[in-house]
């Protein structure tokens, strides 16, 4: 279906569809709710107000998550800039064992974990990972809507994981 | 030749093409080595997917980012506000005059005035001169909106997004001629010559 974004009915339409996705990759790009909203609304403000067109509604998701990603690496550039890298080193998460494995608190603390890795990567491969594991989208998705090759998305994706993984196994995080 | 981590990464997401595909598959299915470190790959994407953002934290945001929306945009849009009619003569007129200053002139209730007298004279849509208290730099950290520096937003969209935000919003022209007055129906308080410094 052919989208207009400035249409009411279809605006709502794409709202209700994409909203979900384009808050995950917000929220998993800057790690902070409020700004990802923020993010969000503004991206949403700027495909109703600039009245575009597009051949399909999964053209209009990967404009609304180019802008959304764009909008919140800029973000979190800024604010690295602002506070300097020395707090982000101070922020470690405390050590601990979640071997165990199983119950609710478990599962919190190693989405805990995994959220602060993803927000060390760096820039470029946090992308790709919020991309590939927060937006479900594939290899050829992804470089359209960094601007990059496949194949260097299926490069660092693969780089991105082994990072998340080194992270995490010092944070004695269960993966088996 | 055993298998590694960028192609089973690759397989994982399925988006290895054949004849490799086949060619994994077959070798995982004989060596418990490569098996067990694919198992292994597929449990941190599965342990990293896992952080994702739930439905539950995301209904609340969803929602207000939307009334947000159908208040200043969706509902907006079906009275022609004198806004924004004002704006589409206005917009062009300044760009093709080359040396158009243009100061944006805030006068809202939510303001910079440091104290509440100050604010309280600040009435939207009440004639003022121009001068450096009411004139606000719009700094790009105040908003998100402003990621991009506030160089890379045209005229028009720092309008649409002060007026988004409930600010009463007056272009001023210095050095100009007023609009054509046909056109520029009601336009307020037409001062169009200020000698006050500009930003
Ligand atoms: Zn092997």
């Amino acid at each position: 279906m052919e989208i207009k974004s400035s249409d009411e009915q279809m605006f709502r339409q794409v709202y209700e569809d994409v909203f979900p996705v384009v808050m995950k990759v917000a929220y998993h790009v800057t790690y902070n709710i409020d700004v990802a909203e923020d993010i969000c609304q503004e991206a949403f403000i700027r495909f109703y107000d600039k009245d575009m067109e597009f051949a399909s509604e999964d053209d209009a998701k990967y404009w609304l998550i180019r802008v959304t990603k764009n909008l919140a690496i800029n973000h979190v550039k800024r604010k690295m800039r602002e506070q300097g890298m020395i707090d982000k080193i101070k922020k470690m998460p405390a050590p601990g064992s979640y071997k165990d494995g199983g119950d609710e608190l478990v599962l919190k603390e190693t989405q805990a974990l995994v959220r602060e890795a993803v927000e060390k990567l760096p820039e470029k491969f946090r992308s790709v990972i919020v991309l590939k594991e927060y937006a479900d989208m594939d290899y050829k998705q992804i470089g359209k809507v960094l601007q990059i090759s496949e194949s260097n998305v299926k490069v660092r994706v693969h780089r991105a994981r082994k990072m998340m993984e080194s992270m995490l196994d010092r944070e004695e995080v269960n993966v088996p | 030749m055993c298998l590694d981590d960028q192609i089973l990464n690759t397989y994982l997401d399925g988006e290895l093409a054949e004849p490799w595909k086949t060619q994994v598959e077959e070798h995982l299915s004989y060596c418990p080595a490569c098996k067990a470190r694919y198992e292994q790959l597929k449990k941190l994407h599965e342990v990293i997917a896992g952080a994702v953002l739930t439905d539950e934290e995301i209904a609340p945001h969803q929602a207000k980012v939307l009334s947000f929306i159908e208040h200043n945009y969706l509902n907006k849009k079906r009275k022609i506000s004198f806004f924004h009619r004002k704006l589409r003569v206005g917009i062009p007129t300044i760009i093709t005059a080359a040396a158009a200053f243009v100061v944006v002139f805030i006068g809202a209730f939510v303001l910079f005035g440091t104290s509440g007298d100050q604010t309280a004279e600040i009435i939207p849509g009440m004639s003022m001169n121009v001068d450096s208290a009411n004139i606000m730099q719009v700094r790009a950290s105040d908003n998100i909106a402003a990621s991009r520096t506030l160089d890379s937003y045209s005229l028009e969209e720092i309008l649409k997004y002060l007026d988004g935000k409930g600010y009463d919003v007056d272009v001023r022209l210095k050095g100009i001629t007023p609009l054509d007055p046909t056109s520029a129906v009601g336009q307020p308080q037409s001062e169009p010559v200020s000698d006050e410094p500009v930003l």
